[in-house]
């Protein structure tokens, strides 16, 4: 028994060394392009330095990591009760879908984005069902969820639209758009002029720290104006679910329905239930993606891989990298979206690499993160059907 | 719990069901993807908007019974089915005719007059079948050594572009005519796996030493493929007299003989006829095997393979490149059957092959009726678009309904139990009227 113990932290501490280097990996390419970059300024890593620290670059980052935070945070749930739910692509499409179609239809955006929500929160349903109630396999039944609304959501487009792609409808505004007192993002000085006292080498001082103190405020300032409600939004459910997760009872019990379901039994809750509840809440959070995600646009494009494109299986891989926690799982996703951010930049900025290989780095990212990672300790439970000891 | 101790537990539970069981399970999923894509396309018909109804749902009207309801549909299901299903053979039946009224039509022999199985649509048929085989039987082998190969779909386009660039390098070594035709075909089937092959260890050796979850990486893989492949042919490949994204066109003799089929139809019976072998070869080489018995136990059993003495690293690795091989070679016929040079945006091959390989429970012979299938659905599409107004992505979603039908096959037990019960009720209550002495006014 204890061998398996030690046997089992062994391979626990393994998973974190590697966790660890491929952090350390990441942090070390990011200081070469830094460093490479301050050093050379003329070379493709001055290029890309500027397009790291850009303004622009980091708007971007945050706009593309909504519908992929927001579906890891539902993909950490659910995985958490013990469903793996690889069909978080699926339930991103068809709520980025229905959240268009309804906000043309009843013309209030945010009606349109709760009911694509709504939407995606009812295939998450129909996917529990068919894991808990009818224990299918948990990994197809994910791939069916993603081949049904990868078939369904052009389909309807077709129907209504008479094209894949609908039409274009309003975007989710930005903070000062809804609060009308806050300063546009235009209106934010680029810098602040420092008080003069007369002597040359202390105006030269104070400006400079002046400078370098207000820079990361007025750089934040114009980033979260910039921002659309969609970014607060994910803020505050990466916040909600780190603490749902660790401090309320729900949590607790949707962590103890993954790795000990019978203890869980045991103590009187309803297994079933929990997995229910965590794999729809999936769903919600998921739902939130996909709306933001077409209603920051405008529009849904369903054309091959549909607007989506793969996201949510990056979200599968940033909670894994993200270990199940939810903070952590929004700063793996800024990774990626920094890294999608960057290869739209790359291709606009025309640094002569071609477009259709730039796009490919978030995917070889995951790749190597995944190699670098490699087995997860997921939740013991994750995948299995339980069965209650009471005959039903 | 690991993936790979979860495809185990799956796997042996499909093993567990019979064949008898399975072949119903599949069927039921079938039949119950047709009846809700049904209510998919009336619900549509309601949602889209027509000057005419095409479809209306009403009750007879015997006597001068006063019509209570009737409801118009702009989409009509029962024509959808039937372009889907009879449109994909080139239409075999009379006009008219249907199994409710055999003698509808004239005399009992139900087939059209003049049609003949080497129609058009009935190529498109076998020649969709030919290469979805291919792709099922990739999925089906990596299905059956334990591991999921979402990345048949990548494997083919690699295995596509590398055969066509290997023919058109090798064209002007050999002779044309008949002599060019029995080496560049071999030729781009060989390339064809070795390079599809190549790519599907990837995610193998990923797998097999870096414990990377196969699921994400072979779908990571897939958009890795699509978009070196297609830099590839438009940067270095590119057919300069052609605005589309594509190869150079391969010659002529450079493409299976056709027999029978009319050569302008893409397809040759002989392909298919190696597609029947490789099926039986498959068979034969899981179940007869020591390399297949290695890998079977690998899937079902990979503790007890590996204290057998399986190289378990080793079978993720070879049942990969293996399932890759196969993911090429369709994308080599697809090349030089039906296009003639590679061009970018395949069809969705890969995918279909995961329905094809799930549908027949990752057997191999099942394999072969489930493309089959597969073939009428994909020519039936066309049909379906060319003479009804819905929408051909409708097929999509049926292929994603049937994945979702075949992986509960509790649901069907459930109701196989359930009438079961019924039925005994029934029996029970009748044995029981029986004794009373059946007295009916009880």
């Amino acid at each position: 028994m204890s061998e398996a113990v030690g046997r089992l932290r062994d391979r626990a501490a393994a998973a974190d060394r590697r966790r660890l280097a491929g952090v350390v990996a990441t942090l070390v390419t990011l200081a070469g392009v830094v460093v490479l970059g301050v050093v050379r300024p003329g070379s493709i890593f001055g290029d890309l330095l500027s397009i790291l620290v850009s303004e622009s670059t980091m708007s971007s980052a945050l706009r593309l990591s909504v519908p992929i935070a927001l579906a890891a945070l539902g993909g950490i749930f659910a995985e958490k009760s013990g469903v793996i739910n690889i069909g978080l692509e699926g339930l991103l499409i068809i709520s980025a879908f229905v959240a268009v179609w309804m906000t043309e239809t009843t013309g209030s955006i945010l009606a349109g984005f709760w009911l694509g929500v709504f939407a995606s929160s009812l295939f998450a349903l129909l996917f529990a069902v068919v894991c808990i109630e009818f224990k299918a396999d948990q990994i197809i039944a994910g791939l069916a969820v993603w081949l049904i609304a990868l078939g369904l959501a052009p389909f309807a487009s077709q129907v209504i639209y008479g094209g894949p792609n609908t039409a274009s409808v309003g975007t989710v505004p930005t903070l000062p758009e809804v609060l009308g007192f806050l300063p546009s993002p235009e209106a934010v000085p680029q810098r602040f002029d420092a008080p003069n006292v007369g002597v040359a080498v202390v105006d030269g001082a104070v400006e400079a720290l002046v400078g370098v103190v207000s820079r990361p405020f007025l750089f934040a300032a114009d980033v979260l104006l910039n921002a659309s409600l969609s970014v607060y939004l994910m803020f505050l459910m990466v916040a909600a679910s780190w603490y749902v997760l660790y401090r309320t009872r729900f949590g607790r019990w949707v962590r103890a329905s993954g790795e000990n379901p019978k203890a869980l039994d045991t103590a009187g809750v309803d297994v079933s239930r929990v997995r229910y509840g965590a794999t729809v809440l999936s769903g919600v959070l998921s739902g939130m993606g996909g709306s933001a995600l077409a209603l920051g646009i405008g529009q849904f494009t369903g054309n091959g891989p549909t607007m989506v494109n793969g996201k949510g299986f990056i979200a599968i891989v940033t909670y894994l990298f993200g270990n199940y926690n939810p903070v952590g799982a929004f700063l793996s996703t800024m990774l990626f979206a920094g890294l999608d951010a960057m290869q739209v930049a790359l291709q606009t900025g025309g640094i002569g690499l071609p477009g259709s290989l730039v796009r490919i780095i978030p995917f070889v990212t995951v790749i190597v993160v995944l190699a670098l990672v490699g087995r997860t300790r997921i939740p013991e439970a994750a995948g299995d059907h339980y069965e209650s000891g009471e005959d039903r | 719990m690991t993936l790979r101790e979860r495809a185990t537990a799956l796997l042996a539970r499909l093993v567990d069901a019979s064949a008898a069981e399975r072949f119903a399970i599949s069927f039921a999923a079938l039949l119950l993807s047709i009846a809700v894509g049904t209510i998919i396309v009336l619900v549509s018909g309601r949602v889209t908007e027509c000057t005419t109804a095409a479809f209306v749902l009403t009750h007879p009207t015997p006597f001068g019974f006063p019509r209570l309801f009737a409801v118009g549909f702009c989409y009509d299901p029962v024509a959808v089915y039937d372009r889907l299903f009879l449109g994909a053979l080139g239409d075999p039946l009379k006009q008219g005719w249907s199994p409710l009224s055999p003698l509808s039509g004239g005399p009992l022999n139900p087939m059209r007059e003049g049609w003949s199985p080497l129609n058009r649509q009935m190529a498109v048929t076998l020649r969709e079948t030919t290469v979805l085989i291919f792709t099922g039987l990739s999925v089906a082998v990596a299905f059956r050594a334990g591991v999921f190969n979402i990345g048949t779909q990548g494997q083919l386009v690699v295995g596509g572009l590398a055969s066509a660039l290997a023919v058109l390098w090798a064209v002007p070594l050999v002779p044309a005519g008949i002599a060019g035709t029995l080496v560049l075909v071999p030729l781009a089937l060989v390339v064809g796996a070795l390079f599809g092959g190549a790519y599907g260890a990837i995610p193998g050796v990923l797998k097999a030493y870096a414990e990377a979850n196969e699921v994400i990486t072979t779908i990571m893989l897939n958009f890795v493929a699509t978009g070196v492949v297609g830099y590839l042919v438009l940067n270095h490949f590119k057919d300069p007299n052609s605005a589309a994204t594509q190869t150079r066109s391969l010659p002529g003799y450079a493409d299976f003989p056709t027999l029978l089929f009319d050569p302008r139809n893409d397809f040759s019976l002989l392909a298919l006829v190696v597609g029947v072998l490789v099926v039986a070869g498959v068979a034969y080489l899981l179940t007869e095997t020591s390399f297949g018995y290695d890998l079977r136990t690998s899937g079902l059993q990979p503790e007890a393979a590996e204290y057998g003495g399986v190289d378990a690293r080793r079978t993720v690795v070879s049942s990969f490149a293996l399932s890759g091989a196969l993911g090429g070679i369709a994308g080599a016929l697809y090349v030089v059957m039906i296009l003639g040079k590679y061009q970018t945006g395949v069809p969705s091959y890969g995918f279909d092959g995961i329905t094809v390989s799930i549908l027949a429970g990752n057997n191999p012979l099942g394999v072969g009726f489930a493309a089959l299938l597969f073939g009428v659905l994909k020519s039936g599409t066309v049909v379906v678009d060319f003479a009804t107004d819905v929408p051909p992505q409708l097929v999509g979603v049926l292929r994603g309904l049937i994945i979702l039908f075949v992986a509960m096959p509790e649901f069907f037990r459930m109701i196989g139990r359930r009438a079961e019960s019924v039925q005994r009720r029934a029996s029970e209550t009748a044995d029981r009227i029986a004794a009373d002495g059946g007295d009916p006014d009880e």
